[in-house]
């Protein structure tokens, strides 16, 4: 995966120009998505993952990222609402979310990373109302690519912090039903 | 970062230090008005940071704090007496040079604001307005004594004074003459000596060139420090020598064993702190020797001999210097001494020593899984060896909690003031340990919990004295180490809190209903919800219902908690229970599931195997029969996870954990035993998670979570609490 990387951003030179963004593509439940290059700090293959009990199915669970604990956010289920099934091919985008205390790492689990497009501005629409799955809000623009339309993510709508947190509530109800079960 | 911006890192720290310092110097003074150590601490303080402002030339921070240094040195020499009055004043400086210092380092280039510069002249009239009035009184008092002793006074009593001045003097603008006229307004010239050994045949004499020596006769009681101030211009185009008068000497023989022991360090800075020497004595010497070693001429004298040459000094003080140097040396070395680190390098090395336990638990999981029983030795002793550098890293993170403590007593001070209350501070347990981090943290909740107190918990002295109590109260700060946490109480002789009242505002806030059916100690723990006061009256100390909250959830955010306990008439108690650090603890592994937790060892009572003799459960009322006390439980795996079928539970164990008072056992699947864990955070997704406070990066790589006990026993005895009530 990283060799991917390196060899697309040997022409970042050039694409620093203002007019072409490098965007990066994965699949998500078979649709394609993409975030730009400069949100990516990393990605990584899946490994060990511990779940965190309680929490709400976008919440994949916590890796252990060289000795720093890092949370991983399924992004099926946070746009589809259905849950990833891991293959072989499933990665981990690793992204920064600025937030008040500093930056946090946030991974994302995908199901497929594809390539580093150069997208140039005239191609990219602004989102529509209506017509998608998701969240619109979840959706900062639309990229022709190619005649396939790529949904760009808001990355920090998708990953907002103060939404992701209120998993507590959640959970808290989930606790209270089990022990009403048992 | 540049070297002038480091030195003003420094200032600031130095600063801040030097106030902390002036503050508790001054209300130790306000119960021993006459421990001269004190008085000369305060006046080191303002001289300190007056020479520091002057490196950087602030000039608003010089001038303030010279008027605050003359009147303290008054102080010292007795001329003033220091009373309530001049200590309160003196605080007032002492803020205000706060915030003088505040203005100087965030904008130094913008003029002093007005009401800065005004708070300046006010407090400067206020510290020398009455010290004028007893300059003025002890000048009328002491020159009749000198006047008598008039003419005949010997040597003894006088200062040597010797002025060189070089040729270029009178061409830079020196006039030998002013400097003696400056130097009569310090004290009396008895006699000057004028000669010129260099002075050339007539016809060679420049007439632009300065020939004159001079020896002064000089009678004083200024210090050596400033009489040489008076030459201070002159410095350059003169070799002044100032050998104090002898009858000094004995006065430094005394400084100098009276000296403390901290402060014994190079022979030439002791002469100057006792003031027989200038540092600039000491510097000229200095070059003197450095040149003779260049040189090679001559065999180096020490410097103390140099200094006898010089005409500086005179030799049985350096003698009895030299002496206490020797003794000093012989001391120290059994004594400690600190270092200054920077907060971050720490930092660093805690989380380095982190990693280094992680390796180390990943090596002895590969030792033992390759069963390598040579190698087992070394990893064992390793194995010890980190975690000795893990407690020693995490001790040097420790600080004495006295420090923060002893701020108080300028809140508890003005507040009583404010309130026309008499409080008294007693503080107990300031050597006990715990994380720089931690005490900076509990600075803010503590402040407002003492604050409380002296507001709502101590009666007014009328009240006191109807209730049969001493006019003045007292507030009591203590700290004491209890079973791997640290216990922070505040406790006040006051009304105690009344619970009616909480109860009844509690009901009209909504917050529980009339029939509420709780505990007196529920009741108690009402006053940390949001928006209860009993008091009636906001003052602005307290009272606007808003801070108890906030008070818990910033002790809480310490992985702490906080309980309170009251007796009417009698008082209230609040305890802080702190971890010791929140970098490094030790845990227990547990399994459930599959999964593993981490349970901080400190909580872990005892752990015992499911269905053995001690032990049974009751799945219906929800308790284990724990050698025949009622324990309640909760099955972890159960309840992190989707509940067992019947069939699939294997052999279980029951890890009893205890918070505070509370207790409960968690029926967990497998006990992995100790584990050294680094706390790792788990950033702010999960800060809302009240049964996880954080993870941990296992040998293995894996990452465990970290149970918060304390929420995890809330949830069983809240299950126990229901299951009991349900009809058997």
């Amino acid at each position: 995966m990283s060799n991917l990387i390196r060899k697309e951003t040997g022409g970042n030179a050039l694409a620093v120009q203002e007019q072409v963004g490098q965007y990066l593509t994965f699949l998500v439940d078979k649709e394609s998505f993409a975030i730009s290059i400069l949100d990516v700090k990393e990605i990584i293959e899946i490994a060990n993952i511990t779940r965190v009990p309680l929490t709400p199915d976008y919440i994949h669970g916590v890796i252990n990222l060289r000795g720093n604990v890092v949370p991983v956010i399924d992004l099926s289920a946070r746009l589809k609402h259905r849950c990833a099934e891991v293959s072989k091919r499933s990665c981990i985008v690793l992204v920064e979310v600025e937030v008040a205390e500093g930056a946090q790492f946030i991974g994302m689990l995908v199901d497929e990373v594809r390539e580093i497009l150069e997208i140039s501005p005239a191609n990219i629409q602004p989102a529509p109302d209506f017509g998608t799955d998701i969240r619109t809000e979840f959706i900062q623009a639309m990229a022709r690519v190619d005649e396939v339309f790529i949904i760009l993510l808001a990355i920090n709508k998708v990953l907002s912090l103060e939404e992701l947190s209120q998993l507590g509530r959640i959970a808290d109800s989930r606790g209270n039903q089990f022990s009403e079960q048992d | 970062m540049s070297e002038f911006d480091s030195a003003l890192k420094i200032f600031a720290q130095e600063s801040e230090q030097l106030l902390q310092d002036m503050e508790s110097a001054l209300l130790t003074l306000e119960s021993d008005p006459n421990d001269s150590e004190t008085i000369n601490s305060l006046f080191r303080a303002m001289h300190t940071i007056k020479g520091s402002a002057g490196l950087f030339g602030f000039n608003p921070i010089i001038a303030f704090t010279h008027e605050a240094e003359s009147v303290l040195d008054k102080v010292r020499n007795g001329e003033r007496h220091i009373d309530a009055g001049l200590i309160s004043v003196l605080l007032d400086s002492k803020d205000h040079t706060t915030k003088l210092v505040d203005h100087c380092l965030n904008c130094p280039d913008a003029p002093l604001p007005d009401d800065l510069a005004a708070t300046s002249s006010l407090l400067i009239e206020r510290l020398t307005g009455k010290s004028q009035a007893h300059t003025l009184q002890s000048s009328d008092s002491l020159s009749p004594l000198h006047s008598e002793g008039g003419g005949d006074i010997s040597l003894d009593d006088s200062w040597l004074i010797s002025l060189d001045f070089k040729t270029d003097a009178l061409r830079n603008g020196m006039d030998p003459l002013s400097f003696l006229r400056y130097l009569k307004t310090l004290g009396e010239i008895k006699d000057v000596l004028t000669f010129f050994p260099d002075m050339p045949k007539d016809a060679e004499m420049d007439p632009e060139s300065c020939y004159l020596h001079f020896k002064i006769v000089f009678n004083s009681d200024a210090s050596k420090q400033t009489i040489e101030a008076v030459f201070e211009f002159a410095a350059d185009d003169c070799d002044i020598k100032i050998l104090p008068p002898n009858s000094k000497i004995d006065t430094y023989l005394q400084l100098l064993d009276a000296m403390d022991e901290n402060h014994v360090s190079l022979l030439g800075d002791m002469l100057v702190q006792i003031g027989a020497l200038t540092p600039n004595d000491v510097n000229h010497a200095l070059t003197n020797q450095a040149h003779a070693r260049q040189t090679d001429i001559e065999p180096v004298k020490p410097i103390g001999e140099i200094l006898v040459e010089q005409q500086v000094v005179q030799q049985p003080v350096v003698e009895q210097a030299l002496k206490k140097q020797e003794q000093t040396k012989q001391k120290i070395a059994t004594e400690s001494n600190y270092i200054r680190v920077d907060a971050g390098k720490l930092g660093h090395l805690i989380n380095l020593v982190g990693e280094l336990v992680i390796s180390s638990a990943a090596m002895n999981l590969i030792v033992d899984r390759h069963g390598l029983s040579d190698a087992g030795d070394v990893a064992a002793s390793m194995n010890s060896l980190v975690n000795a550098i893990r407690d020693t890293a995490l001790e040097l993170r420790m600080v004495q909690i006295g420090e923060t403590f002893s701020r108080f007593r300028r809140v508890v001070r003005d507040v009583s003031n404010e309130l026309g209350k008499e409080i008294e501070l007693k503080i107990y347990g300031g050597e006990t340990e715990l994380d720089k981090t931690v005490v900076e943290k509990i600075n803010d909740p503590l402040t407002h919990l003492i604050r409380n107190s002296l507001d709502h918990g101590i009666e007014s002295p009328e009240q006191r004295l109807a209730a049969g109590k001493p006019a003045q109260g007292s507030v009591q700060l203590n700290a004491y180490h209890e079973s791997g946490h640290i216990v922070i109480q505040i406790a006040d002789d006051g009304a105690g809190l009344n619970s009616e009242k909480i109860v009844a505002k509690a009901i009209a806030n909504g917050l529980i209903k009339p029939d509420h059916g709780l505990t007196q100690q529920e009741i108690y723990n009402l006053i940390f919800a949001a928006g209860l006061s009993t008091k009636e009256q906001a003052t602005n100390l307290s009272g606007r219902g808003v801070g108890m909250d906030v008070v818990k959830k910033n002790i809480e955010a310490l992985r702490g908690s906080v309980s309170i306990d009251s007796t009417p008439g009698e008082g209230t108690t609040i305890s802080i229970q702190l971890p010791l650090t929140l970098a490094i603890i030790d845990g227990f592994m547990v399994g459930t599931n599959e999964t593993r937790y981490i349970i901080p060892l400190n909580m872990v009572a005892e752990c015992i195997e499911m269905d053995s003799r001690e032990c049974e459960i009751n799945e219906v009322e929800h308790y284990i029969n724990l050698r025949g006390h009622a324990l309640p439980y909760l099955r972890l795996g159960d309840y992190f996870h989707s509940p067992k079928t019947e069939n699939a539970k294997k052999r279980e164990s029951v890890v009893v954990v205890k918070f505070g008072q509370d207790k409960a056992g968690f029926v967990v699947d497998a006990l992995h035993g100790e584990h050294q864990t680094v706390i790792k955070p788990l950033g702010k997704i999960f800060e809302k998670l009240k049964y996880i406070t954080g993870a941990t990066v296992l040998g293995d790589g894996n990452v465990a979570l970290i149970l918060d006990v304390q929420g995890l026993i809330e949830t069983a005895i809240n299950k126990r609490k229901k299951n009991a009530a349900l009809p058997a």
